[in-house]
C-alpha cells in the first residue's frame, strides 16, 4: 500500500549501492537499495562475488578430496562443515566412524560453533560502532584456534576429519587445553555479554527492530538461530540426532520476541549450551580406534559410492545439508550443498522494507553472513 | 489425489516420491497443506539424457521429511515460487548453474554468475578446457570472451 502511494507521488526514490566493498557487509555483499529519505523501501541483495562453484570442483575430485572445499565454505566454522559433508559421504560409502571419532567430532564441532558465534558477536558489535567487544571476542576465539592448531596444524581451515574417522587422535595435552578453556570461558562470556547488553545504544538499536514472524521465516527457508529467535523450537541436533547428540544433555534456546535482540540472545545462549556439551563429552569420550580401518590412506581413493544421500547437520548458521549422488564411481556424480546463510540472507528482502538505513545494517548483522558459504 | 508414479525409501531412510512434472505443483501444494511448509532444497541433477529436479520438503511440527522427484526432457519445469518463497533463489541458482528453466518464475536471472556468462557449469557436457572472461564494452554492458589456454 505504501509503495503504491509513494509511486504516485512526484518524489522519486534514491537508488543506492551498498557494497560490495563496504565495512558492514561482512565480505562481499552488495545491497541494491531504494531510499525515500532515510527509509529503505526496497532491498535487493546481489551475490556471487565469491562464487567458486565448489559443487563442480567436488564432482571432479575423489570423495576424500572434497573435504577441503567444505572447509572453505563457512570458513569461520570449518569443523562444522566437515561434519556436515562426512555425515553424507560416510552414509553413501558405507563407512561408519568408530565411537571415539564420533565423540571427538562432537567436541570439535561445538568448539567451532563457539568460535563462529564469537566472530559473529565481534563483527556485529563493529557494525553498530562498538570496537572493544570485538577484541574481547577475538581473544577468546584465539584460545579455540590454538586448540585447533595443536590438533590439526592449522588455525581455521583445519581439514582435521576424514572419511571414516579423524586424522589424528586427541592426546592429554589437548584434553587439558579444552578443560582449561571450558573452565575459563563461561566467566569471560558473561563479561562479553555484559559489554553488549549494558550499552544503552546497543539495546535501543536492537530492541523491536527487524521483527521476523515465524510463518514468514519458514516460508523463506530460514533455519538455525534466526528461526529459533522467531519462536520455533527447532534444532537438527534434537530433531534428527547425528553423531552422539542423543546421548548428551543440552537445551535448545528459544526466544519469542522475534527481533534483533532475540537473535543476539539466542546465539549467546547457544554458546553456553555448547560449553555444557563439551564438558559432558570430554568426560564420556571412550577408548578405542579413532578411524575406521576400511578407510585407511591407501584405500581412500578407491572408495566407491552408489545411490543418493541427504544428510543434514546443525551448523552455527542453521541447517547445513549435503545431498550426494553417486553413480558407483570413485568420484561423486552430483554434490549439492544447502547453505543456511544463503536462505537466511534471502529474508532480508522482507526484513529490509520500511526500516531506517542504519537499522538495515543492524539487521544484516544479525543474519550472520559468511560469504564463503553464501556464494560457495 | 495427485498421481504419484513411484514411492520408495531412499538409502538414508527418507521417503522418495516420483511425480510427472505436470502434477508437480499440485503435489507440492497438497503437501504444503499437510504441514510440509518448509521447502529445504531444490537440486537439479544432470542425467545426460534428461534432467532430474529434486525437492526436499520438511514438516517441522511432525518432524517428517519427504523427497519429491520429477524429470524433464526439455529443460523446463513449473516454478513453485507461488507456494514457497525459498524456491525463488534456489530456482535462480539451478537455472544459473544447471540451465533448468522454471516456468512462471517472476525473475529468472542468474544468481551467482554474470548475466553474459555462456553455458551452465554444472552440466556434464560443460567445456572446462576453455577459460572464460567477462569484459565490459563502452556502453557498460558485459560480454564473454574465450581463451583456449589451459583450463581444467
Amino acid at each position: 500500500m505504501i509503495q503504491e502511494e509513494k509511486k504516485n507521488d512526484s518524489r522519486e526514490w534514491t537508488e543506492l549501492n551498498m557494497g560490495p566493498q563496504h565495512p558492514s557487509t561482512h565480505g562481499v555483499l552488495r545491497l541494491k537499495i531504494k531510499l525515500d529519505g532515510e527509509t529503505v523501501k526496497e532491498v535487493e541483495p546481489i551475490i556471487g562475488y565469491l562464487h567458486r562453484n565448489a559443487e563442480k570442483i567436488c564432482e571432479l575430485d575423489y570423495y576424500c578430496d572434497s573435504l577441503i572445499y567444505f572447509d572453505r565454505m563457512d570458513y569461520v566454522a570449518a569443523m562444522n562443515m566437515e561434519v556436515g559433508y562426512l555425515e553424507a559421504a560416510e552414509k553413501l560409502l558405507g563407512i561408519p566412524p568408530p565411537e571415539r571419532a564420533k565423540w571427538i567430532r562432537v567436541i570439535m564441532a561445538e568448539l567451532s560453533r563457539i568460535a563462529a558465534h564469537l566472530v559473529w558477536a565481534g563483527a556485529f558489535g563493529l557494525d553498530l560502532g562498538m570496537l572493544s567487544p570485538f577484541f574481547y571476542c577475538f581473544v577468546q576465539r584465539e584460545k579455540i584456534l590454538r586448540i585447533f592448531t595443536e590438533i590439526s596444524g592449522s588455525r581455521q581451515e583445519t581439514n582435521y576429519m576424514s572419511i571414516g574417522g579423524v586424522y589424528q587422535d586427541i592426546n592429554e595435552n589437548i584434553i587439558y587445553m579444552i578443560d582449561e578453556f571450558t573452565k575459563e570461558f563461561p566467566d569471560k562470556l558473561e563479561e562479553i555479554f555484559n559489554a553488549f547488553v549494558k550499552n544503552d545504544i546497543f539495546m535501543s538499536r536492537n530492541k523491536g527492530i527487524g521483527i521476523l514472524e515465524p510463518e514468514v521465516a519458514i516460508n523463506y527457508g530460514v533455519t538455525g538461530p534466526m528461526l529459533r529467535a522467531s519462536g520455533i523450537e527447532y534444532d537438527v541436533r534434537k530433531a534428527e540426532p547425528y553423531l552422539v547428540y542423543d546421548q548428551l544433555n543440552f537445551d535448545i534456546p528459544v526466544s519469542y520476541k522475534k527481533d534483533n535482540l532475540a537473535r543476539f540472545l539466542v546465539r549467546f545462549e547457544e554458546m553456553r549450551q555448547s560449553v555444557r556439551i563439551i564438558k559432558q563429552a570430554i568426560k564420556k569420550i571412550p577408548d578405542g580406534p579413532y578411524f575406521n580401518p576400511k578407510a585407511k590412506k591407501s584405500l581412500m581413493i578407491r572408495l566407491r559410492g552408489e545411490g543418493e544421500v541427504y544428510a543434514r547437520t546443525e551448523s552455527p548458521k542453521g541447517e547445513f545439508g549435503v545431498y550426494l549422488v553417486g553413480d558407483g564411481g570413485v568420484k561423486p556424480y552430483r554434490v549439492r550443498v544447502r547453505s543456511p546463510s544463503l536462505k537466511n540472507l534471502s529474508v532480508i528482502r522482507h526484513l529490509g522494507k520500511d526500516v531506517l538505513i542504519a537499522d538495515l545494517i543492524a539487521i544484516s548483522g544479525t543474519i550472520d553472513l559468511v560469504f564463503g558459504e553464501v556464494d560457495r | 489425489m495427485v498421481e504419484v508414479i513411484e514411492e520408495t525409501t531412499g538409502k538414508d531412510g527418507r521417503k522418495v516420491m516420483k511425480v510427472a512434472k505436470e502434477n508437480l505443483l499440485a503435489l507440492l501444494s497438497d503437501l504444503k497443506d499437510n504441514g510440509f511448509t518448509h521447502l529445504s532444497l531444490i537440486t537439479g541433477v544432470d542425467r545426460k539424457s534428461k534432467l532430474e529436479v529434486v525437492y526436499h520438503l520438511h514438516n517441522m511440527n511432525k518432524n517428517e521429511y519427504v523427497v519429491v522427484k520429477t524429470e524433464t526432457l526439455d529443460e523446463r519445469v513449473p516454478s513453485v515460487t507461488s507456494l514457497f518463497k525459498s524456491a525463488d533463489w534456489d530456482e535462480r541458482e539451478q537455472y544459473d548453474l544447471m540451465g533448468i528453466v522454471f516456468e512462471g518464475h517472476p525473475n529468472l536471472k542468474r544468481l551467482f554468475l554474470p548475466d553474459s556468462w555462456v553455458g551452465h557449469p554444472l552440466r556434464k557436457n560443460y567445456d572446462l578446457s576453455k577459460v572464460q572472461y567477462i569484459n565490459m564494452d563502452e556502453n557498460g554492458d558485459d560480454y564473454a570472451t574465450f581463451d583456449p589456454g589451459d583450463g581444467w
